[in-house]
This record gives C-alpha cells, sequence and structure tokens, in this order.
C-alpha cells in the first residue's frame, strides 16, 4: 500500500467515525472514497443476532473492507471483531468450489452441478415412493436468508406435503419461543433495542452478552457508564462473566436454578407494593397452564420461594435476590435481556414464562425503556426461520400447522389444493436426527436429510449418539467449507456466502434488513434459493418454486415476495417491506407492517404504535384498548402469568459426577468454529477449547494452570487444558463449544434431555467428572477441517 | 496491515488531557472531537488484529479517563490477499 493510498484511508476511515458519532471532521474532507474502493454496498452482518448494518466495501471485485453503518439504529456504526473480520473467511481457499458425492470407494469426487442435483432429485423421489411423503427431511439454520428458508419450507410444506421441516434455532430459540407463545400468545418481544436506552434498571439472564452480542452489550454499558447513579444492571448467571462484571447486582444461582430466584423475585414485588394494579387487573390472567386461577392464588404458590428457602435451593444470596426486585418493581422502567442460558434448559420454556411473569405484574412491558426481550444468537434464526415457520411444527407468519385456517390461507396463497398441508407436526430437531438412518433399518423412518448451512455433527447435544442415522442415512448438505457434517454426508453442494448473493435477515427486534449481492461466489458455488429450486424443479415442483434463474438478485426478490403475500394477513405481516423499501432504507424496517406507508412497529400491542390494533381483518380489538396482547387464545387482550412448578437440570451434580458442566461462546469464534477458525487472528487469539475451573476445585485435584484435564460425562468425555478462574462459583466448569478438534469437541459430553415444550435440549447443563491427565501441552493446533475427504475420527 | 476509524469515549472534561496522553502512541492518528469532548476520533494503524487488540487495552489501562473504544471501520484489504495465499 503506497503512501498516498494510506493516507487517504486513514482519513475516509476517520471520517466514517466521525460521521458515525454526528461529528464535522475538516481534515478528512479530502479524502476521497472512490480511491479507497470501488463501491459500497450496505447489507447486515452475519455472526449473530444483533443486526448490525454494515457497509461492504467493492474493490477489483472482491470484498476490501466493511464499515458500521452510522444510520443501522441497531450498532450506529459500531461493529465487532467478528464483523470486521469473519467476512474475511470468505475468501480461505478451503472454500467449497464445485459439488461432490460420494463414490463407492467411500472417498468424494467432483461431480457437476446436473450430475448432483439429478441424484438429489432422484433419490428423495425415490425414498418417498418407497417409503412415504415424510421420509425426506430439512434441515435448515438461522443463519440461512429469509428468502431461502422460506423456499425450503414451502418446498417441503407445499410441495412433498411433509412437515419434515427444522432448524438449528430449535436448539437455541425454541424455549424464548415457547415462552412467548404461552404467555403471549404470539411469537417475539414486544419492544425494541431503543428501549435499552431508556430502561432505568437492565436485568440479562443467562447472557454473557460482551462476548456473545457485544455491540448490543457496547449500548447497555455506554447507557450505564453515561447515567452510573441511575441506571442499574442486574445480572443472573453462574460464572462471573464478562457481563456479570459491570453488574451492579449479581445473581449467581447454580445452572438450572434460577426458576426459583424469579419466582422469589415474583414474591418480593408482591410484598412490598412493588407491582402494578391496573396491569394485574387488566392485562393479566394466572394460569397454572392446565387451568386459570386468581391473583390470591398466584400470591399462595409464590409463598414458598421465600429468600432464604431459595438461597438453599440455588446458592444466589437472599439480599441479592432482594435488592434485584427492589430495582426491577421500584426502580423501573425495567428491561429483561436473554439468550441460550434460559433456552438451553429442559425448563427453558418455564424460565422464560417466568421472565415475563416479573413484567407483568410489575407494568415493565408495552412501555419505553420496559420489556421482556429475548436475544437471539443466529442473525436469522427470527427473520429466517421462526417468521417464515421453518420449524416442523409451523407455517410462515409463525402460525400452526394444526390450525385450519392458517393452513387454508396458507394453501390459498400457494395456490395449493385444499388439504394440501399435513395437520400433523413433523419431527423435531432432536427426534429427527434419532430417526434418521439407513434404508433397511425399520426402526428408522427417515432415510434422507437435506441440511444448509449447519453442522449438527458438531453442534448437536451428545453427538456422537446421531453420528450413526446421518451416516447411513442419505445425507445432502449445503455448506461453504468441510465441517464435521460434511465428513458424514453422501453429497456435499458448495454454497455461497451472504455477501456473494444477499438477501433479507431479520433480527432480534423484529427488524428485517437487506443486504445486496456485493461479489462472485467463488468457483462453482450457488445461492441456496438456486438450490431449492433446481430441486424442486426436477421433482416436478417448478410451478410451486418458479424461481429457479440464474441471477440470485431477481430470483431472492421473488421468493420474498411470494413470502410478504404469504403472511401479509396476520400479526406477523411484513407485507410492507418491499425490496425496494429495504433497499432505500439505511436501518430496514421492524413488523408488523402491514402496508407499503408503514414505518413499522417499535412497540407491539400499544394503541398508536402496532398498526395492527386497527386492523380487524387480522385481529379484533375493542376500540377503547390501550393496551391488547392480540394473540390471547381466549380474545381477552390478557397475557398469561403462569405458576410454573419448581424444578431444576435434568442431570444435577452426584456424587460419581459432582460438577455441572456448563457450555457456551467466546467473543472471537462463532459457533462451530467453521468460518472465525479460518480468520488467523482470530484462530490466534483463541485457539483451542479449554476447561475454566475454579481455583478452589483445581486444588482439591491438583489441577494447575495449562494441565490437561479428563471430563467425562456419562455419554463422553474430551481431554482439555485448564484454565483456572475465579470465573464460576466452585462446581460450575466451562467449556466453550466452537473446536472441531475431536477430543475437545464439548458436545460429545452434553447432554440430549430436551424441553418437553419446545423441545430445545439442555446444552447448558449436565453433571460430569474431571481427572487430571498431565503436565501442560500446547494444544493451540487451531485445528480446522480442510480436506473433504479427510477422514472422521471415529468409527461409525 | 490494518487501518480503523475509532471513536474513543472519554470522561467529561477529559479530552485534552486524553489527547496529549494518546501522543505517546504513533500507531494513533487523532482527527477530531465532538462538541462536547466525550468522543474522539482517531486511526489506529495495526500489523494485525492482535495487535490492535493488545494497543487497545493498552491505551485503556494506561489512560483512565477512557470510558470505551469503539471501531466503525477497519480496512483489510492486505489480508484477503494474504488469505487467498494460503498465508494466514
Ligand atoms: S455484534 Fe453481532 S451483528 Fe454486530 S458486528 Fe458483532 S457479530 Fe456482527
Amino acid at each position: 500500500m503506497d503512501l498516498t493510498r494510506r493516507e487517504m484511508i486513514k482519513m475516509s476511515a476517520a471520517g466514517f467515525a466521525a460521521a458515525a458519532l454526528n461529528i464535522s471532521l475538516p481534515t478528512t474532507s479530502a479524502a476521497n472514497e472512490e480511491i479507497v474502493v470501488d463501491k459500497w454496498i450496505k447489507g447486515t452482518c452475519r455472526f449473530c443476532g444483533t443486526g448490525c448494518g454494515i457497509y461492504a466495501g467493492v474493490r477489483n471485485g472482491q470484498l476490501a473492507g466493511i464499515r458500521g453503518n452510522p444510520q443501522a439504529v441497531t450498532n450506529f456504526g459500531f461493529l465487532c471483531v467478528k464483523g470486521f473480520k469473519g467476512y474475511i473467511s470468505m475468501y480461505h481457499p478451503d472454500r467449497l468450489k464445485f459439488p461432490m458425492m460420494r463414490g463407492a470407494d467411500d472417498k468424494f469426487h467432483k461431480v457437476s452441478w446436473d450430475d448432483a442435483l439429478n441424484k438429489v432429485a432422484n433419490k428423495f423421489k425415490e425414498l418417498q415412493e418407497k417409503f412415504g411423503k415424510d421420509s425426506v427431511a430439512f434441515y435448515g439454520s438461522g443463519q440461512c436468508m429469509t428468502e431461502e428458508s422460506y423456499t425450503f419450507n414451502k418446498l417441503w410444506k407445499g410441495g412433498f406435503r411433509s412437515n419434515m421441516v427444522e432448524g438449528n434455532p430449535r436448539l437455541c430459540m425454541a424455549s424464548a419461543v415457547g415462552g412467548y407463545i404461552t404467555t403471549f400468545g404470539t411469537d417475539e418481544p414486544a419492544g425494541s433495542y431503543a428501549d435499552i436506552e431508556k430502561a432505568r434498571t437492565i436485568f440479562i439472564v443467562g447472557s454473557n452478552m460482551a462476548e456473545c452480542h457485544p455491540i448490543l452489550f457496547r449500548r447497555v454499558a455506554r447507557h450505564k457508564l453515561q447515567n452510573p447513579d441511575n441506571v442499574n444492571i442486574m445480572v443472573c448467571e453462574p460464572r462471573l462473566t464478562p457481563t456479570a462484571r459491570i453488574a451492579d447486582v449479581w445473581l449467581p444461582a447454580d445452572p438450572g436454578t434460577d426458576l426459583a430466584v424469579f419466582h422469589c423475585m415474583a414474591r418480593e414485588l408482591i410484598k412490598n407494593n412493588w407491582t402494578d394494579a391496573w396491569y394485574i387487573n387488566n392485562l393479566c390472567r394466572f394460569s397454572t397452564g392446565a387451568q386459570d386461577v386468581d391473583f390470591k392464588a398466584y400470591v399462595d404458590f409464590l409463598e414458598q420461594f421465600t429468600p432464604e428457602a431459595v438461597e438453599k435451593i440455588t446458592r444466589c444470596p437472599a439480599g441479592n435476590i432482594k435488592e434485584a426486585a427492589r430495582l426491577f418493581g421500584s426502580h423501573g422502567p425495567s428491561m429483561s435481556l436473554w439468550t441460550m442460558g434460559l433456552n438451553q434448559r429442559t425448563r427453558g420454556v418455564w424460565a422464560n414464562n417466568l421472565i415475563h411473569n416479573l413484567h407483568l405484574i410489575s407494568g415493565n412491558i408495552c412501555k419505553e425503556g420496559a420489556d421482556s426481550f429475548s436475544i437471539t444468537g443466529q442473525p436469522n434464526a427470527c427473520g429466517g426461520v421462526r417468521e417464515t415457520g421453518s420449524l416442523c411444527q409451523l407455517l410462515p407468519g409463525t402460525r400452526s400447522v394444526t390450525d385450519a385456517a392458517a393452513r387454508a390461507d396458507v394453501e390459498k396463497s400457494w395456490k395449493l389444493p385444499p388439504g394440501t398441508i399435513d395437520p400433523k407436526p413433523g419431527f423435531h430437531t432432536m427426534e429427527m436426527f434419532a430417526k434418521l438412518g439407513a434404508e433397511n433399518d425399520q426402526t428408522k423412518p427417515l432415510k434422507a436429510m437435506l441440511t444448509s448451512t449447519t453442522n449438527p455433527a458438531q453442534s448437536l447435544p451428545n453427538a456422537p449418539k446421531y453420528f450413526k442415522g446421518m451416516k447411513e442415512g442419505f445425507l445432502v448438505v449445503l455448506d461453504i467449507f468441510p465441517t464435521r457434517t460434511t465428513q458424514l454426508a453422501d453429497v456435499i453442494l458448495p454454497a455461497a456466502f451472504i455477501y456473494e448473493k444477499g438477501g433479507v435477515y431479520g433480527c432480534s427486534e423484529r427488524r428485517s434488513q437487506l443486504t445486496q449481492k456485493c461479489v462472485d461466489p467463488p468457483g462453482e458455488a450457488k445461492s441456496d434459493v438456486w438450490i431449492a429450486a433446481q430441486i424442486a424443479k426436477r421433482m416436478g415442483m417448478e410451478r410451486l418454486i418458479p424461481w429457479n434463474g440464474d441471477d440470485p438478485q431477481i430470483a431472492y426478490q421473488m421468493a420474498w415476495d411470494d413470502y410478504r403475500e404469504c403472511v401479509k394477513l396476520t400479526e406477523h405481516s411484513l407485507y410492507g417491506m418491499t425490496y425496494d423499501r429495504l433497499k432505500q432504507l439505511e436501518a430496514g424496517l421492524q413488523w408488523p407492517c402491514p402496508d407499503e406507508k408503514s414505518p413499522g412497529t417499535a412497540r407491539r400491542y400499544v394503541r398508536g404504535y402496532d398498526p395492527i390494533m386497527n386492523m380487524p381483518e387480522i385481529v379484533k380489538v375493542p376500540s377503547s384498548a390501550l393496551i391488547y396482547f392480540y394473540g390471547d387464545k381466549k380474545h381477552e387482550g390478557k397475557a398469561n402469568v403462569l405458576l410454573r412448578p419448581y424444578k431444576g437440570a435434568e442431570e444435577p451434580p452426584d456424587k460419581d459426577y459432582p460438577f455441572f458442566l456448563t457450555t457456551g461462546r467466546v467473543i472471537e469464534q462463532w459457533h462451530t468454529g467453521t468460518m472465525t477458525m479460518r480468520v488467523a487472528e482470530i484462530a490466534r487469539s483463541k485457539p483451542n477449547a479449554y476447561l475454566e475451573i475454579h481455583p478452589s476445585d483445581a486444588k482439591e485435584y491438583g489441577i494447575k494452570e495449562g494441565d490437561m484435564v479428563k471430563i467425562a460425562s456419562r455419554r463422553g468425555f474430551n481431554i482439555l487444558p485448564a484454565r483456572v478462574v475465579k470465573n464460576s462459583l466452585p462446581g460450575i466448569l466451562f467449556v466453550p463449544w466452537f473446536d472441531q478438534e475431536w477430543d475437545r469437541m464439548i458436545n460429545r459430553v452434553t447432554i440430549d434431555a430436551f424441553d418437553e415444550g419446545s423441545k430445545q435440549p439442555e446444552f447448558k447443563i449436565c453433571a460430569v467428572k474431571i481427572e487430571k491427565l498431565g503436565e501442560p501441552k500446547d494444544v493451540s493446533d487451531m485445528y480446522i477441517i480442510s480436506d473433504p475427504n479427510a477422514p472422521f475420527p471415529e468409527k461409525v | 496491515m490494518i487501518i480503523t476509524g475509532s471513536a474513543i469515549m472519554v470522561r467529561s472534561g477529559t479530552d485534552k488531557s486524553v489527547e496529549r496522553k494518546l501522543e505517546a502512541f504513533p500507531q494513533v492518528t487523532f482527527h477530531g472531537k465532538s462538541n462536547s469532548g466525550t468522543d474522539l476520533i482517531v486511526n489506529f494503524e495495526c500489523g494485525d488484529q492482535e495487535e490492535l487488540e493488545s494497543l487497545c487495552r493498552t491505551i485503556r489501562d494506561s489512560i483512565p479517563e477512557i470510558v470505551d473504544i469503539g471501531h466503525i471501520y477497519v480496512n483489510f484489504e492486505d489480508e484477503i490477499e494474504k488469505i487467498k495465499g494460503g498465508l494466514s
């Protein structure tokens, strides 16, 4: 880089930063943006559910830089390390560049697209004829674009008449969906990120935002720093994470015990009169789930959860719980934010319900700064999977397949004969993988699966249990890199990265944003929509999925328009979000957005904000109602305050397995590390997984920093270097889950028990034992699977 | 080589002293600040991301008036060539 260019870049870079903060800098006005890149294209980051707006700089046909979009109201121009660096992985030489099929020698061989697609379509047809329409499954991802999930969902539910459609959001968000639906009757939060800056108390639960959603955390931290005496942060989380470090009140409850903490907080709210009588009388219905009860029954139910009793169950100090309740109830508006720590549990739905309870009885919802807000982990778990209904029990608009009216509406929109869509839900994720297997295995009704943009062989809990099914079933994998899952596949289809195709992502705050195509994909890689449409065409369903042309921008827009039409008359309507509007608007739009004049909706259920309140063709809301939970199945506009009994983890520690194991992310790495581990600096800064252990436990087991430790559950083991840290309570171990290396793949250890309601597994909690194996060893190998033909490490 | 466009958030009234202290870091170029003086606009120039992170840590540790450092733009064009060549 010569000096002139370097100086130009410096001035441009400073100019962008200044613009983001509305600062005018005379020194940068000389910088010529055109010199830095040929063009800037608006889009979103794909590395978490925050939905940060970016501009991608293209120079000589390739991406040369990413900058935050200062007008994006999600991030105001700021990005984290993954946002800046993650995209670089798309240029890694390991990219899958052509279709491959496994040959008789059990090795992958390069084939043409025609051969690969014909093989997939013919095999799917053959299996469906032989074993029925439900013998072939789709398993997608919260990282697929909305148009992609919608297309696959339509092909399966409308074309194959099969609800065997799932996606990895089942593993991260399903309990949040279950929580919203059982409490409010409909999915997703009422408020927006903008409530963060209006809240006076922020309750962060089961979320290490500082590492997993750094830009949202930045908003929280800045709000606190600018108002140190007036804003309180409370964190309920067993580890003293970087998030918990800024807390005014830390609630360190043992994993899986926080239901008792939330009930105790509710009890304190009521005992101290920190409740809102109007909300209780007008917006709350008290219910056990099976039957409605009155407020007194709720009060009586809570009586068992005294602070002292709860401290015994949870190890969380009684005084901290009381203080948390005081701040929540008397120092509002209060906003709760949570992620996987609440969801990835066998009582995930209940935990979500109990957070909603706190907001409802204290009147901390549907007001500025007050909301019960689930943050999603993946960039498009909300927009792509929840909203398009790409789960086994759902239809577009997050409607249920068991709802006859919803089925009829979708059939009409898809121009299908009445009765086409099967009313019976398909298999949820864990059932799907448990029932996938060989054609000659009569115990396995699923014979084939197509996965997109996900790596279940590494990301499923208790993963080894499911390897055999993946290996013996007919497995088609769409991805951009070789992974543990491609190692088990029959066909690998090389996919395009977000900036090589474009499309819409919908983030945690119901906001849809369009990314436009920036550059061409490498080799013969293709967009998911093209792949889905080509399979549909070869299976005689071209009329159902007509967007099968080569130009992704046209195909994706056609899919989007079809989707908009399909959900037009639903509470989740985004009919007003045309591609043209999404191209023009810097920050996208939040649904409900029922027509092209709608500015979107920052606050649902509130008259004057939410257009659905005035749309009797969708829901009937009494004209006198100012706040009305129109998802209420009883049409009373109320939300359910649920009396969920206390229940702890599925597998608490015992004498044989005396430790809690909890797992999670780190700031640098994303999910199974397939992309981020290919960015050199990221890989170097977190080159391997490790075991975090409290000094007192380490001492008892004679473990020193760096020692190699075997961690074992009833299902499997890992061998990891120890990090002796005071982050956790004694008795709680932590391992991040990004590492692909066999000995450090922590999902060989985790438990696959799941929530009965949401079917979401309890990744966050299982019982383990440990054993020191030896002295420190350098395992910073930054392991990645580079060769699709690299053998799978275990005989399957 | 990576170049950033970044904002350093400082405690109210400390901008001048932070500007002076930043002069000790040759990798930092100061461009200007907000009217309130709480946001300073700078470039960081570093060999790679690790160096950038460690520089930010050092600056934060040695200038306690700093509340936060955030990056709005990072140019990586040199690195794409490296990664394509399998040099990463
Ligand atoms: S916070 Fe999330 S969306 Fe924003 S830049 Fe970081 S990874 Fe991307």
